[in-house]
């Protein structure tokens, strides 16, 4: 490998309110090379791909391709210059076709300005067939099946002359068939001479395609591997291989018997190649216990949740057992008044409600209980004392319950939403990744919140993109990987590899 | 109510009584003043002094006019801020007038009151037949309002598009109706239907009806919003449907709620109306009044978004409305509904406007950058110069008139350019940069154009600066 560097990453940082997702990042990607970018959920690697790619444009440091210094002043600019990127999520208009999806913002005309649409198609055709793909080029890309969606994208970035492709877990959603497919095609671009950007956490596949490998953890580059002279163990350990922050919690918690029993559990996935969301997922939760749930991006934590609140738009199958008692809840107002809460992962889009106070927000499911005869009106005396009892209890840190609940720091907003379900007095608090962008020393106060919470009965399941943090406050740790429960650790037995592992294992 | 974010020490910021009730109803205050203001200049610039010379039936007409409008607006302004939008309350005016007096003529039959030809003769009514028709008319704005609600949240139409359906369907069936029962009660198919019961035309023209049923409606539904659930989760549902589907919420029933609410006010305000114009006319009645609505509404301080606005911001709105229309028409000519459109019109997007300006502090924001900004001047220009030659009053001699109206127009117009262009030239100078003034503006103004990409549009600029957040969204769903 002594071929020139294609593009050089000089000191490239990437800052974000309260985190730094690339810190100094310095990487030489050399032509015509398949390199892998691996890391865990977080590291920097797509914000890396974003800044190569021209879709963030405002960072710190320098691109050189091919020895000159270049800043990309948006996608069409990259593209210029022959960096294409296919998103893990496609960026296709559904309602237009293929071939019109393949020379979007670049369509041949005729005289008059009319669109030539059989020249469009005609070109699209051979682009597709070269990449083993027979659909018509006239077909609508929203009735296509995401395998070939995927290869209308590579088409497209085909027919702008691509050198560098940048492709952002494509495997994701692919069938079997489809990733094979993917492979081949991919062979062909490298003998086309298209240098190739992989990211993946999937090692199989990046063992099977790449020359080279880097490792992107918390923003940094921790080291690029000939693949040679590696192996998949290595990467991993690479991978998670950070200190753990010091928040031990001394005595050891009680569990008090079993407050959740899930059986055999199956969310079904319509319309998708995978026909199964989850699949067959069996667990108990005790009373005062912490459960983790591991797993990467598309594991299914997130719709479990969904499902055990009764927030899932298709209906499980198998069964769920709180506190002795078989439910299945069709309503989110079924779940909570069986004392099932869910703090929702995506605080803005799922939990806030940014126009309303910090106390309308703490109250909002419980103003039944703030009422008072005959008009059943909401108290307002009742409503403020319950808010500023809540406000003390978790220790939130606002000018009290009429200030703007968007006036409060990312850690203190999902504590308002936790003293929201915590006033509905659950037995079981589901915990949707709740310290996401939340600083260190709320996150903190968060474990510290989640452990005495624990303390006094609760049951809590907790989903992380953080491994260190299930390590930190679950008693056991289950790890999900593509819908499948694939592995379960007591919190001594844990080891990020060990949950790295059970979290990538493929069949 | 800003804290900074080291704050721990509570109370310490929390604003004081006054100011605090200042800032909850800061869009209230400011429609008091501007309805205030409006009235004092109408006063001032009256050339007829109509105002002066009959101020009590003129405060009561506005108060009526205001009133009709009002109880609908509140309608339209609850739907609007559970997150939806009622295009039909125009519509159900009309068809709510038709229903109303072909029952009234339909009891009139049952109970005898005809005349030699066996024609009903709605006059004289017994009171019972204006409650079965008043009740019926609510009955049938019920069934529309669940209507939509089923066509929402069931069948999940856009509430755009079920409304929509309703603004042109409504009317069409009204106008079929009425000529069918009026073919079934007397000998002919008119397409209007006349009552001419003292009472039943008392309800629209006795100036205090109206307002005290506006007074009732907003006492009632301002308690809904403010002070109980059912409004605390309307408020929620504007304001982020998922988080208030996820706390246990039921949607669909508030939204069923909000619905009928909607059409349930329209009907009200169409058996007012009809009364005031005394019987049914399902092709002119209520013509354009949804959107009259929702501009109270908006005027009054409800975003589009949902989950904000205050039934007594939408009062106020109305009333704001209605008194600038009113003015308009007192000191310009004598036909109000001339200028309503354009009056209505240009409310909305100054509220709006001002609204957005005061929440993003737009003072460094770009309005003139580019070809669309250059297009926007001359038509803004263009536009003001045609007001202004429109509302210059109508003179003696008809010559003069012609030629002071085109003096105006072109004084407003030039007024009107010169300010846009200086603005274009402060817009398009760095901030710091303090450069001397220039000799000649429009030669500037042109350089300033040329130098600049028309074709970098100021969408896409914004849409880069918006970049950090939304990379920041997206590595957190790739994490």
């Amino acid at each position: 490998m002594s071929a020139p560097a294609l593009i050089s990453i000089r000191e490239v940082t990437k800052r974000y309110p309260g985190v730094v997702a690339l810190d100094s990042v310095e990487l030489d990607i050399l032509d015509g090379e398949c390199h892998s970018i691996v890391g865990e959920n977080g590291a920097g690697k797509s914000t890396l791909m974003k800044i190569l790619s021209g879709v963030i444009t405002d960072y710190e440091g320098d691109l050189e391709l091919r020895g000159e210094r270049i800043r990309f002043s948006g996608t069409r600019a990259a593209e210029a210059a022959g960096i294409s990127i296919i998103h893990q999520e496609l960026n296709l208009v559904e309602e237009l076709s293929a071939a019109a999806n393949i020379f979007l913002g670049r369509e041949k005309v005729r005289g008059l300005g009319l669109l030539d649409d059989a020249s469009m198609e005609r070109a699209a055709g051979e682009l597709l067939k070269s990449l083993e793909c027979d659909v018509d080029p006239r077909e609508r890309a929203g009735a296509l099946r995401v395998g070939d969606q995927q290869l209308i994208e590579i088409a497209k970035a085909l027919s702008l002359k691509t050198e560098i492709l940048i492709m952002d877990e494509p495997t994701s959603a692919l069938t079997e068939s489809e990733v094979a497919r993917l492979y081949r095609v991919i062979e062909r671009l490298r003998e086309q001479n298209v240098t190739i950007l992989y990211i993946s956490h999937k090692m199989d596949e990046i063992f099977r395609l790449s020359d080279r490998i880097t490792v992107l953890r918390d923003g940094q580059l921790v080291e690029t591997l000939d693949r040679e002279a590696t192996d998949p163990r290595q990467v991993t350990h690479l991978m998670v291989g950070r200190e753990i922050e010091a928040t031990s919690f001394d005595e050891p918690r009680k569990p008090d018997g079993e407050i959740l029993r899930v059986e055999k559990l199956s969310l079904p996935w319509p319309g998708h190649a995978k026909e199964w969301r989850l699949r067959d997922i069996s667990f108990s939760l005790q009373s005062g216990e912490i459960l983790g749930i591991a797993g990467l991006m598309g594991a299914g934590r997130t719709e479990l949740m969904e499902c055990l609140f009764g927030a899932s738009e298709i209906p499980y199958r198998g069964e769920v057992v709180l506190d002795g008692e078989s439910v299945c809840f069709r309503h989110p107002a079924e779940a909570k008044s069986a004392g099932v809460a869910l703090v929702t992962e995506d605080r803005k889009r799922l939990g806030l409600f940014s126009q309303m106070s910090v106390g309308n927000n703490i109250t909002m499911c419980t103003l039944d209980e703030l009422v008072s005869m005959p008009l059943r009106q909401i108290d307002r005396r009742k409503e403020t004392a319950a808010a500023e009892e809540s406000i003390s209890q978790l220790a939130i840190k606002t000018a009290g319950p009429e200030a703007q609940v968007t006036s409060l720091s990312g850690g203190n907003q999902q504590k308002t939403i936790i003293a929201r379900w915590l006033r509905t007095k659950p037995k079981v608090l589901l915990l949707d990744d709740p310290t996401r962008g939340v600083d260190v020393g709320a996150k903190a106060e968060l474990y510290r919140l989640m452990d005495s919470l624990c303390r006094d009965g609760l049951g809590i399941l907790l989903t992380s993109s953080e491994l260190p943090e299930l390590l930190t406050v679950c008693d056991r740790i289950i790890v999900f990987c593509e819908g499948r429960l694939t592995g379960e650790f007591t919190r001594e037995e844990a080891t990020e590899e060990k949950l790295m592992e059970a979290a990538t294992q493929l069949e | 109510m800003a804290l900074n974010s080291g704050g721990g020490i509570q109370g310490t910021q929390v604003p004081s009584g006054l100011s605090r009730l200042y800032s909850r109803y800061a869009t209230e205050c400011g429609l008091l003043i501007a309805i205030f203001a409006v009235v004092v200049i109408a006063i001032l610039i009256d050339p007829t002094n109509a105002y002066l010379a009959k101020p009590w039936y003129n405060a009561t007409e506005i108060l009526r006019h205001a009133s009709i409008l009002g109880i609908f607006a509140m309608g339209a302004g609850i739907v609007i801020i559970s997150g939806g939008i009622d295009l039909s309350s125009g519509s159900v005016i009309a068809f709510s007038g038709v229903i109303c007096c072909s029952i009234i003529l339909g009891l009139c039959q049952a109970a005898g009151l005809v005349d030699d030809t066996g024609n009903p003769v709605p006059a004289n009514l017994p009171g019972w037949i204006l409650v079965v028709a008043i009740s019926g008319t609510l009955g049938v704005a019920f069934i529309v309002g669940s209507f939509h609600a089923w066509l929402i949240t069931v069948v999940r139409l856009p509430p755009f598009i079920a409304t929509l359906a309703s603004l042109v369907g409504l009317r069409s069936l009204g106008r079929v109706l009425i000529q069918d029962v009026n073919r079934v009660f007397t000998s002919n198919a008119n397409t209007q239907i006349y009552i001419r019961d003292a009472t039943y035309k008392s309800l629209g023209n006795e100036w205090y009806i109206p307002v005290i049923i506006c007074a009732v409606v907003a006492l009632v539904l301002f308690t809904l919003m403010r002070s109980t659930v059912t409004g605390r989760h309307l408020y929620a549902i504007g304001g982020n449907e998922d988080a208030a589907r996820l706390s246990g919420i039921s949607i669909e029933k508030k939204k069923w709620l909000a619905y009928c609410i909607g059409t349930m006010t329209a009907a009200l305000a169409g058996i007012l109306y009809s009364s005031y114009v005394g019987g049914a006319m399902p092709d002119r009645d209520g013509l354009g009044y949804e959107l009259n609505a929702i501009a109270a509404a908006v005027v009054g301080g409800c975003s589009l978004a949902g989950g904000l606005g205050t039934i007594s911001g939408i009062v106020l709105g109305a009333i704001f409305l209605r008194v600038v229309i009113d003015a308009v028409a007192k000191t310009v000519k004598d036909n109000p509904d001339e200028f309503q459109g354009m009056i209505v019109g240009l409310l909305v997007v100054l509220a709006v406007t001002f609204n957005e300006l005061r929440s993003q502090k737009g003072d460094r924001k770009k309005f003139f950058s580019g070809a669309l900004g250059v297009v926007n001047i001359v038509s803004l220009t263009v536009l003001m110069g045609l007001v202004a030659m429109l509302v210059t009053s109508d003179g003696d001699s008809s010559t003069d008139d012609s030629r002071d109206k085109l003096f105006a127009g072109c004084l407003v117009a030039v007024i009107t350019f010169a300010v846009l262009v200086a603005r274009k030239i402060f817009e398009s100078r760095p901030a710091v940069e303090k450069s001397p003034v220039p000799i000649s503006a429009a030669a500037n103004a042109q350089d300033v154009s040329s130098g600049e990409d028309p074709f970098v549009d100021p969408g896409k600029q914004e849409i880069e600066g918006d970049a950090p957040e939304g990379g920041d969204a997206d590595e957190g769903r790739d994490s």
